[in-house]
């Protein structure tokens, strides 16, 4: 065999192979996934969808049931007999409902889906759009037992790190907040309550932008083309179709502060307070942060910068400690006033 | 609420809980009091510990974790105190593997007194811990340590009125001159023996709302377990979500410290509690922490940050009490000056680059001598008089040859070779480390480490990786971010150990040296092995960028590089810890890893099957694959069968060399390494081995990519305690390896073609 046939060799089955192995979206794991996909995994999907039409209002049909599981339209059908043949499901007139037994049940697997969000937000190193997928794949995986257990770890959480309400182990669950940003008033200020996690691609979008829970923000134009608004002194443009996916409150805003700034737009040597830490800064490293001083109300002092920029040094109740920039973005201060110690 | 903890029954009674301390590992036989050592990192805690137990420590890790233990133990008064100091945290609030340590030691040791180091320059930062540590524990020391450095930057620190506010004695100390210590130990007597009850500070709160829902869950814990000591920390851990006391509380496991925190002599107090079995705690521990979780939403959205906001209102306001600075402002002049130096975007890496290079040569430059001096004792005096010794007093051959050739040789070849460059380069760099220029040093690579998903301390753990690797794995321990600390496991590998630097130079010299004009020969050689230490670091980023995207998706990260103040560093003390650990590192390894593999290659050598020996077999089988990717089967089975130390794998290689073509004027016979003086001899063995250029080229890549040394892969295995990352970090360089050799050789193959 000469060289250049064993380079190339080589280099196409590289190529393939990291093609085939790639994280997530990898063909291998694709097919290792649906090969899992047992039966009973395809009836707990299957009630999750049913209980997200009901959630959405929307009419959940044969059509709607196989784009979400990703199944053709036969195995769907199959399914859907299996789930009415076991008295989880309603059908009226072509559209199909949770039956009582078939609600508890979805709720069952909503709550450990959103159990396992919150964990995977708070206790691990998964990024936001990563939280979803991981969910469900483990959801299928975990036992009421070890669900309770988890949900004693977090404390009870009530809502899950995308906003939306954690239903109880006896089934119950919480009204939805909020209204859609696209129908916030221009002006108002409001705080996102809830961002959809599906379909990630818009979800993404929403990441990209920077939009997180507990945001708040200022709608300034309003068009069927496109939604403009300013957060944390910082202008946002979205589709009115990504902007859809975002709940909002109004809030009644407290007296006009001081406009806050990030701690990274500090230069050397200034001085300032620090008044907030995002609420986009969550887990351990919100902990982390806050453990170090970083609490409101502090002085903060930049004294140093790495040779491009990154990390900043800062004075912080007597240590110098270094952030890097995309942390010290999460912290908002505002001007410190003259002759104040911390 | 704590009057019960001084119970009127047993006054000099110890206090800690046996059983706990027991399931701790800390040895109790002839203890009469334990002490736990507390303290923020740099706030010079382990200055104090080896102050307060001189020469009487040692060190190990916590039960089941890869974090550092030191136990130490000294006298005062007629009484044995054990001393256990504590990893270094700010806060005990977050539950990283540190701070769960300190707080479960505190919490379910009960240790006598817990000793709180705290920085006095430092004073409001530092007193976030102590009143952590007061909630837990009301038997505390607070050991206001640097005071020396406080003066000199012109802060006065009133420590009677400290100890009024704190409610526990305050000792200032400078433990660095040895000064405050004998006070430090009679405080930490006094409170221990009960003769000092302290009425320690509590965090009360300035949220009404915060210690409504403490005092609530607090009076539902009494409840439920009478007489618990730290009932109001408890009820704080529950508020604030801490999944691990609530665990504890409903496995019973703080039911049982209630019990323990009774002295032995129960029967006396007035009205013994009932000893609540651990499994029926009732009312019922559950509803206690679904109170707290309803309860928590009131005090305010982030109960966190609430809490940690009020603890450091109040470490502020008692510090504020206690420290007067009469208008310093040029206290961090010194220090902001060196860091405008060493971190300048000019001269920041010129600097850094000049002393890294200062320290590299000095170590190669001072290990020169001592190591010929080494190899001449160890290997060619006292082998051919031991070999002597046994030929005249008749021992039979193999077991000469098994333990002289074959395991006295491997012993004395690793430590030969790796002993003095350690004994050089660790010291140095720990000077640097005690100065307080290596933190510096991350933060000027930060940026770089950053973009490959790693943290900028990694740059010093490759660092010592060029020293060793196991070292640098050890070291590891200083990245505090999960996700970080393992891709430096992973990938300290790829820096250049000091058993790997000869096979590179030797190498380097005969064959590319060879090829180039005499007068440039040395200047090329050089070149070719800084290029391979240069690819090691490049590797390390890509793998690094690679594992973090990958496999290590999942894992923790934080970031956060405290740059301690520069100190003058203790040079007689470092040079003395760092040469004995060096020391016996060295000769551990030796004994445990390479004179079994000096056995295994004499046997290799020796045992014949079918009238060959086991050797040729192997190299034979060896040959095709080893041709595919541009090797020889003699380096390949080299590399097998000397895993557990890469000094040995050239000798290794000439041995094998000799035995496989029959050569049969040079070396020592099968199964004995040896290394000649000639390069010229060295040259032609090899190349009568079947070597080339390529082979030259592609031994240096692959002895830069191959597993590592066996006792890194231990070290591996005990920092991370895990088959998976140890089988990752041992395949992964190999398998880069094999790719490098195998693409090396088929473009050397198709441009020679042309």
């Amino acid at each position: 065999m000469g060289p250049l046939a064993a380079l190339c060799g080589v280099i196409l089955l590289t190529t393939a192979a990291a093609w085939l192995f790639r994280p997530i979206r990898g063909r291998a794991w694709r097919w290792l996934r649906l090969v899992q996909k047992t039966e009973r995994v395809l009836i707990e999907d299957a009630l999750k969808h049913l209980y997200d039409c009901e959630f959405r209002r929307a009419p959940c049909t044969l059509q709607s049931l196989s784009g979400a599981l990703e199944i053709s339209r036969n195995h769907a059908t199959a399914l859907l007999g299996r789930l009415e043949g076991l008295d989880l499901v309603n059908r009226s007139n072509g559209s199909y409902r949770l039956a009582t037994a078939g609600r508890r049940e979805a709720l069952r697997v909503v709550r450990i889906h959103r159990l396992w969000e919150r964990y995977l937000a708070e206790e691990t190193g998964y990024a936001a759009e990563e939280w979803h997928i991981e969910a469900e794949h483990r959801e299928h995986e975990t036992s009421a037992a070890e669900a309770e257990e988890m949900a004693l770890r977090l404390s009870f959480p009530r809502y899950d790190p995308h906003g939306a309400p954690i239903p109880t182990p006896s089934g119950e669950i919480g009204p939805a907040v909020g209204m859609p940003l696209t129908q916030a008033r221009l002006g108002d200020v409001v705080e996102v309550v809830h961002m959809e996690d599906e379909p990630e691609a818009i979800y993404g979008q929403l990441l990209a932008e920077g939009v997180h829970l507990g945001m708040r923000l200022r709608l300034l134009e309003s068009t069927p083309h496109s939604l403009r608004f300013e957060a944390d002194e910082e202008e946002h443009v979205l589709a009115p179709i990504i902007a859809a996916n975002v709940s909002v409150v109004p809030i009644v805003m407290p007296v006009a502060t001081e406009p806050a700034r990030h701690l990274s737009d500090l230069s050397r040597n200034e001085e300032a307070r620090v008044v907030a830490l995002s609420p986009a800064c969550r887990g351990i490293g919100r902990r982390r942060l806050l453990d170090l001083g970083f609490v409101p109300g502090t002085l903060v002092r930049v004294e140093n910068m790495g040779p491009g920029g990154d990390p900043v040094a800062l004075r912080v109740r007597g240590a110098l400690i270094a952030l890097r920039r995309d942390q010290a973005r999460f912290i908002h201060v505002t001007a410190a006033e003259k002759g104040v110690a911390a | 609420m704590t009057a019960s903890a001084t119970a009127p029954a047993c006054v000099e009674c110890p206090a800690h809980n046996v059983a706990n301390l027991t399931k701790l590992g800390v040895d109790l036989s002839q203890v009469d009091f334990v002490v736990a050592l507390a303290g923020n990192p740099n706030t010079g805690k382990s200055t104090v510990f080896n102050a307060l137990t001189g020469l009487h420590q040692r060190t190990g890790n916590w039960p089941g974790k890869t974090v550092t233990r030191a136990e130490g133990s000294f006298g005062f008064g007629g009484k044995r105190f054990k001393i256990v100091d504590l990893p270094g945290t700010y806060s005990l609030l977050s539950a990283s593997h540190d701070e769960e340590i300190a707080r479960n030691f505190i919490l379910f040791a009960q240790p006598d007194v817990t000793v709180i180091v705290v920085d006095a320059t430092c004073l409001e930062r530092n007193l976030n811990l102590a009143l952590q540590v007061l909630e837990i524990t009301d038997r505390a020391v607070i050991c206001l340590n640097l005071m020396d450095e406080a003066k000199r930057r012109g802060l006065q620190v009133d420590d009677r009125r400290l100890a009024r506010d704190l409610g526990v004695p305050v000792v200032p100390t400078a433990a660095r001159f040895g000064r405050g210590l004998p006070e430090l130990n009679q405080a930490i007597a006094e409170v221990a023996s009960g003769r000092t009850v302290c009425k320690p500070h509590r965090i009360n709160g300035q949220s009404p709302a915060l210690a409504d829902a403490v005092g609530r869950i607090a009076a539902g814990v009494e409840g439920l377990l009478p007489g618990l000591p730290n009932a109001r920390w408890v009820a704080l851990r529950l508020l604030d979500s801490d999944g691990d006391i609530a665990a504890a509380l409903r496995s019973g496991e703080i039911a049982r410290l209630q019990n323990a925190s009774m002295p032995a002599a129960a029967g006396e107090s007035p009205q013994p509690p009932p000893r609540a079995e651990p499994a029926s705690a009732s009312p019922d521990p559950t509803a206690l922490v679904t109170e707290a979780s309803t309860l928590r939403w009131r005090v305010g959205p982030d109960f966190h940050q609430t809490l940690v906001e009020s603890i450091y209102a109040e470490s502020a306001r008692i510090a504020d009490r206690a420290v007067t600075h009469p208008g310093d402002k040029a206290r961090f002049d010194f220090d902001r000056s060196i860091d405008r130096l060493v971190t300048s975007r000019a001269l920041g890496f010129p600097i850094m680059f000049v002393l890294l290079l200062v320290v590299f040569w000095v170590t190669i430059a001072g290990a020169n001598y001592p190591s010929h001096l080494l190899s001449v004792l160890l290997l060619d005096t006292i082998h051919p008089w031991l070999k002597a010794a046994s030929a005249a007093i008749g021992v039979p051959g193999w077991i000469d040859g098994l333990l002289l050739d074959g395991m006295y040789l491997g012993a004395g070849w690793v430590i030969s070779v790796m002993l003095p460059p350690m004994a050089i380069f660790f010291p140095l760099f720990t000077l640097l480390e005690d100065f307080g220029y290596l933190p510096r040093v991350a933060f000027n690579l930060d940026s770089l480490f950053r973009r490959a998903g790693a943290h900028g301390k990694q740059a010093l753990t490759m660092a010592m990786g060029f020293g060793c690797n196991a070292a640098g794995i050890v070291a590891t321990r200083i990245i505090d971010s999960p996700r970080e600390r393992l891709i430096a496991i992973l990938t300290n590998n790829f820096a250049l150990c000091n058993g790997r630097w000869p096979t590179q130079i030797l190498i380097a010299s005969i064959f590319i040296g060879g090829m180039a004009p005499p007068y440039l020969a040395g200047a090329i050689s050089a070149a070719a092995v800084v290029a391979v230490a240069v690819l090691g670091v490049a590797l390390t980023f890509v793998t690094s960028w690679l594992l973090s995207r990958t496999v290590l998706r999942g894992e923790v990260s934080t970031f956060h590089l405290e740059l301690p103040p520069y100190r003058p560093p203790r040079v007689l003390k470092t040079l003395y810890t760092s040469l004995i650990d060096r020391t016996l590192l060295v000769l551990w390894r030796a004994i445990v890893f390479a004179a079994p593999a000096g056995a295994v290659i004499w046997l290799v050598a020796n045992v014949h099957i079918a009238g060959v020996s086991i050797a040729a077999h192997a190299v034979r089988l060896f040959d095709p694959f080893a041709a595919a990717i541009g090797l020889t089967g003699v380096i390949l089975l080299a590399y097998i069968i000397a895993i557990p130390a890469n000094e040995i794998v050239i000798p290794t290689v000439l041995m094998l060399s000799v035995l496989v073509t029959g050569i049969s004027d040079v070396g020592s016979g099968a199964g004995v390494m040896f290394e000649l003086d000639s390069q010229s001899a060295t040259q032609r063995v090899l190349e009568a081995g079947g070597f080339t250029l390529l082979v030259a080229i592609n031994l240096m890549l692959f002895s830069l990519c191959h597993n590592p040394c066996s006792t890194t892969i231990y070290t591996i295995w005990k920092e991370t305690r895990s088959a998976r990352w140890t089988a990752v970090a041992s395949l992964m360089p190999v398998a880069v390896g094999i790719a490098l050799c195998f693409v090396t050789a088929q473009l050397w193959r198709l441009v020679s073609l042309l």
